[in-house]
């Protein structure tokens, strides 16, 4: 039994996902966005596998980035320097500590709140969601082509494959004398040739196995939206709702 | 049985641009009878592969112009069949083990296979578990297919025909690069899917494999067209003539290994030389559980590849020797010692070190870095011979090519060059700054016997005419036998050097 974020239907939960954020954009409240990033991370640990490692390697390039908005809101917001109104009054104080009394703070702490939240979405849908199953859903709730759709899940599997491949290319290079670096264009071409070459023969290989994107085809499993993954649905977009509503900073 | 063949080609003509003058398959009439094992045998560049994609129905649907003829699968017209029909006609196994799938295990892959036949969902299990157990694949069913080894990944892909219960199986070189014993393994797969009944069609360089399974081979020459066929393995030898001159393997037993005797002097040496398993690095960062111990794929080995010779390390596919080639290169860690001609390896710096040394891997156009087979020399002797102006690089690219028999494709790309070709060239510029040791990987892969045996020859020459050492890896016997001065064995996790004699 697949924990409940995961069974819960992609295409629903993308959408759903999606109009959190829509919503999150056009409010300014601190408290609201700390607690649906609270409550991102409490859903992803209790209802999915995603263990607290990846979670936590996840998490520290978007504290990061939310620090770094914060400090810059702190000191540059409104058009410059920290509002000096504020600061003239207390001049004995030093300049953080002044800035940090001034309305900036708040302003400061909208931003990088903001962007906590939007990161706890996105990752309450990455972390939660397997690849195939994203992609059966979309099949039958969005009506994506199966050319389409098996493309990309063959294309997806095929990543490892090509991540061994680009290194044996940087390898095959510097031993030719030439000096490889990560951003080196060289390599990449080479793996471009290669790409086109695979995916015609990866082409190939599902035709062999009467892949053929119009025919009709049977499916094994059929992700299906039902009465749980609405109400998850209504769930979460209400109560960001109700948050905007009664919520107050 | 009905009594239509299993695949009828009636005067097929085929070409990659419609307006092209050559015709890869050129008028090839061809009966292969349902129930029996068919080996067909040509020359690379014969057009072998084509004549399978396009009997499969691939070509010319993903290109190429098919100008006329007509081909039947048990008497059924392939142009009236879409790939659902064809599919229960004939499944196809491909070369590369690496580029057949679409799913991520081989239970998805099964499940994706049964899908495209339309078959009902509560059908699929039974037959996914009856086909594992009948084929011995259960262990398979649920690994990441990325992490199976090139012969694991063919049993699984030939499992999913089978679960489609193809009529017919197709098999476009498909033990080019598996060793003994997962070939071994292949075939007995195979063996008992033509017991029950299925036809089995293959286009193989090494006719060895299939001398106790074929019913028929059939030689092709260049276009597609038939050479000679009935022969098997009785009549085999009154064609030997024919296999020489298409350029074919000529299934004999391999010369017993004659060691050259030694002089001494060791280009590199091993001395108590420990290699672990794993990634180029092990990366142990702040999220990450710190790495077990990897295991062990030399173990306090010892080894000296004489200088001047000819050397072959044989051992089953993944028991590291690519991993050690990485670590004479200075990309995976060991611990112990090694020598290069006499200077430990530790201390020599990359850049010096590729002065010295260089490789050709399995897929020679992973190392191309120009889009001109003359650039390509030119690219490497401006690496190493820096100042040299730009007419002495030209001239002496030229005379390279010359030697090597590549100059009448010097406008060419070396993507378009064959596999062969592709690898001599890799060779002839890896080699541009006078390196004194040169690794090989499985130089075989992918060729006929005329393309071996001309880089073979080739680097002999080299190598005789002083200067040069190779160390080249396979698994493939009879071409270290023939070739190497002295081979070692890689397994139990030591190097050990293979008796005079020794039956390989």
């Amino acid at each position: 039994m697949k924990p409940f974020l995961e069974q819960w239907n992609p295409t629903v939960k993308a959408a759903t996902v999606l109009v959190c954020v829509i919503l999150l954009s056009v409010q300014y409240l601190v408290s609201l966005n700390l607690a649906v990033f609270g409550l991102c991370v409490a859903l992803l640990l209790a209802g999915s596998r995603c263990g607290l490692r990846r979670l936590a390697a996840l998490l520290l390039p978007a504290g990061m980035a939310a620090l770094g908005l914060f400090f810059m809101g702190l000191y540059y917001a409104r058009g410059g320097a920290a509002d000096t109104a504020a600061l003239d009054t207390v001049s004995a104080l030093p300049y953080a500590v002044r800035a940090a009394m001034s309305r900036n703070l708040y302003t400061a702490l909208q931003l990088a709140t903001r962007l906590l939240a939007y990161a706890g979405l996105g990752m309450l849908f990455a972390l939660s969601t397997s690849g195939e199953f994203f992609i059966a859903s979309l099949l039958h709730q969005c009506h994506l082509p199966p050319r389409f759709a098996y493309g990309i899940l063959a294309a997806f599997h095929l990543m490892p494959g090509m991540v061994r491949e680009f290194r044996q290319v940087r390898l095959a290079f510097a031993v030719r004398g030439l000096h490889v670096h990560a951003l080196s264009l060289k390599p990449i071409f080479t793996m471009l040739v290669n790409s086109v070459r695979w995916s015609e023969s990866v082409a190939m290989a599902m035709e062999s196995k009467g892949f053929c994107g119009d025919a009709p085809r049977s499916y094994y499993t059929v992700p299906r939206v039902r009465a749980y993954d609405l109400a998850a649905s209504a769930a979460a977009v209400g109560g960001l709702v109700l948050g905007m509503l009664f919520l107050r900073y | 049985m009905d009594s239509a063949p299993a695949l009828s080609m009636r005067d097929v003509v085929f070409r990659y641009l419609e307006q092209g003058k050559r015709n890869i398959l050129d008028h090839v009439d061809l009966d292969i009878p349902a129930g029996r094992v068919t080996v067909l045998m040509g020359a690379g560049g014969c057009g072998k592969s084509t004549l399978a994609a396009v009997a499969a129905g691939l070509y010319p649907e993903n290109g190429g112009f098919l100008a006329g003829g007509q081909i039947r699968w048990f008497g059924t017209d392939l142009a009236a069949m879409d790939p659902q029909q064809r599919a229960r006609q004939v499944g196809m196994l491909f070369q590369n083990p690496d580029l057949q799938f679409c799913m991520d295990t081989l239970r998805g892959e099964m499940r994706f296979c049964m899908e495209n036949l339309c078959l009902d969902a509560a059908a699929m299990d039974p037959r996914i578990e009856a086909a594992a157990a009948e084929l011995g694949v259960q262990a398979l069913l649920d690994r990441p297919l990325h992490t199976l080894s090139g012969g694991e990944k063919q049993r699984a892909a030939l499992a999913c025909l089978y679960v489609m219960e193809c009529r017919c199986l197709l098999l476009d070189e498909c033990f080019a690069n598996l060793d003994r014993d997962a070939a071994r393994a292949l075939m007995e797969m195979l063996r008992r899917m033509h017991r029950e009944g299925r036809t089995i069609i293959a286009i193989d360089h090494q006719p060895a494999l299939w001398l106790d399974t074929a019913d028929e081979f059939i030689l092709l020459r260049e276009g597609g067209r038939v050479a000679a066929r009935g022969l098997h393995r009785g009549n085999l030898p009154q064609h030997r003539a024919l296999f020489a001159e298409l350029g074919l393997f000529y299934p004999d037993p391999p010369p017993p290994y004659a060691p050259k005797a030694e002089t001494g002097a060791a280009i590199l040496r091993f001395e108590d030389v420990s290699i672990a398993q794993g990634e180029e690095k092990q990366k142990r960062g702040l999220f990450r559980r710190a790495a077990a111990p990897a295991p062990l794929l030399l173990d306090r080995a010892q080894a000296q590849f004489p200088k001047g010779a000819m050397t072959a390390v044989l051992g089953p596919s993944g028991c590291g020797k690519t991993t050690t080639f990485l670590a004479v290169l200075r990309r995976h860690a060991w611990a112990g010692r090694i020598t290069l001609d006499g200077a430990d390896l530790a201390g020599i710096r990359r850049r010096e070190l590729y002065r010295q040394v260089g490789i050709v891997f399995q897929n020679p156009a992973n190392q191309f870095i120009t889009q001109n087979v003359t650039e390509e020399v030119m690219a490497s002797l401006r690496v190493w011979q820096p100042g040299w102006p730009e007419e002495a690089c030209r001239a002496e690219a030229e005379r390279r090519l010359e030697e090597y028999g590549l100059s009448r494709y010097r406008r060419y790309s070396p993507y378009m060059l064959s596999q062969g070709q592709q690898r001599r060239l890799a060779v002839l510029s890896v080699l541009c700054g006078g390196q004194k040791l040169l690794l090989l990987d499985e130089p075989t892969y992918g060729q006929d016997a005329r393309s071996v045996h001309a880089i073979m020859a080739q680097l002999r020459g080299k190598v005789d005419a002083g200067g040069l050492s190779v160390i080249f890896i396979t698994h493939d016997r009879a071409l270290a036998a023939a070739w190497a001065d002295k081979i070692y064995w890689l397994r139990g996790q030591k190097l050990e050097p293979a008796r005079a004699g020794e039956a390989l």
